[in-house]
């Protein structure tokens, strides 16, 4: 059983339920998955009211290809496949995918007395640290978003390798050498802010 | 372990894929090597403070979150009653040209022809066919001397 299923009713009985009629299990299904879909679909089109277009649209685009589903694979990574295409297209499609080159100026601006800083575990941490928040979020817009969809899969959904691979369409070596280089571009901002 | 060692393992650590046997050799090596340390923790906050980023954004949308059920079934609705009005369009599109065919037909009708029952072994189409994705109708012209008649075939029937 998906451990996001744990506790209610499995995937596969509410999409057999929607398939027959039953709109009521979808919306189950929804509920079960928007939280996550948002967090991911954020992560890669960097803005809130982009994001929730993503959601609501890659959820319809499920509802109606529902009947190509194959029941015995994972309804989430099928579902993420469409989430992370729509969120590539909307991506493509604004302004903010207009060329974000890395710029090191982004390494530098923290203002907190030296030795005070820690790294940001919460988003009341991160709300506290607007700038670094805002650092982080113009490096994530730097990346391809063939990385930036990797890491924000693996860290922000955790999602393990062998599914980024399957909801991507690459392979499993692939994925790692797209999240070490994505890593590493935040990391980089991470420490620098640290050092102020 | 040297340091170029150390970082894979950092990586993997920060992955949670580090086995928990190389964990004490990694530690010791951090403990002796500030660089690595400091390296280590940068690498072990990427994914907190994404999921921090993420967590801000969710909080600020949490409303539309909340309403998202909602949004999509309406959207649903709505496609699915886009869709009825255009097959409903479509079933009954050949209606009027149906009723224009007849008209014209009844109004062209040529007076004192002979009307006895006719079996041609052929004839053409000549007129006027329209098609819609429901029927097919054809003003069916079969000579000279001989009435029209129009045909009307719904769809899958001969």
């Amino acid at each position: 059983m998906n451990e996001r299923e744990k506790g209610g009713v499995p995937d596969d009985a509410l999409i057999r339920a929607t398939l027959a009629g039953d709109d009521g299990a979808f919306g189950e299904l929804m509920d079960r998955y928007k939280g996550r879909a948002f967090a991911v679909a954020v992560g890669i089109v960097g803005d809130g009211d982009a994001a929730l277009d993503v959601v609501q649209d890659s959820f319809i685009k499920a509802y109606y290809k529902l009947k190509e589903f194959r029941f015995g694979s994972n309804f989430y990574t099928w579902y993420y496949r469409l989430l992370v295409n729509q969120a590539i297209d909307r991506w493509r499609k604004s302004a903010r995918s207009a060329e974000v080159p890395f710029d090191e100026s982004w390494l530098s601006g923290d203002d907190s007395p030296p030795g005070a800083f820690a790294y940001p575990r919460t988003p009341e941490d991160l709300a506290r640290n607007r700038e670094l928040g805002d650092a982080l979020q113009r490096a994530l817009d730097s990346l391809p978003d063939y990385h930036r969809s990797v890491i924000v899969l693996r860290e922000v959904d955790g999602m393990a390798y062998d599914e980024i691979a399957e909801v991507l369409g690459c392979s499993v070596g692939t994925v790692m050498s797209r999240l070490h280089y994505a890593r590493g571009k935040l990391k980089e901002i991470l420490k620098e802010h640290r050092e102020g | 372990m040297d340091c170029r060692a150390a970082l894979l393992k950092i990586e993997a650590k920060a992955d949670g894929l580090l086995p928990r046997e190389a964990e004490a050799g990694l530690a010791d090596h951090l403990a002796g090597c500030p660089a690595c340390a400091e390296e280590c923790a940068a690498i072990s906050a990427t994914g907190p403070a994404l999921r921090a980023l993420a967590g801000i954004r969710a909080m600020e949308k949490a409303p539309a979150l909340d309403v998202m059920r909602t949004r999509v079934l309406a959207g649903i609705e709505e496609s699915r009653e886009a869709h009825r009005r255009r097959s409903w369009v479509a079933r009954w599109a050949w209606v009027p040209a149906a009723v224009a065919l007849a008209a014209a037909a009844f109004l062209f009708y040529p007076a004192g022809t002979d009307r006895s029952p006719f079996h041609p072994s052929t004839f053409d189409v000549a007129v006027e066919d329209v098609e819609s994705e429901a029927a097919t109708v054809a003003l069916v012209d079969k000579g000279d001397d001989l009435p029209r008649v129009i045909w009307i075939i719904e769809d899958a029937k001969t």
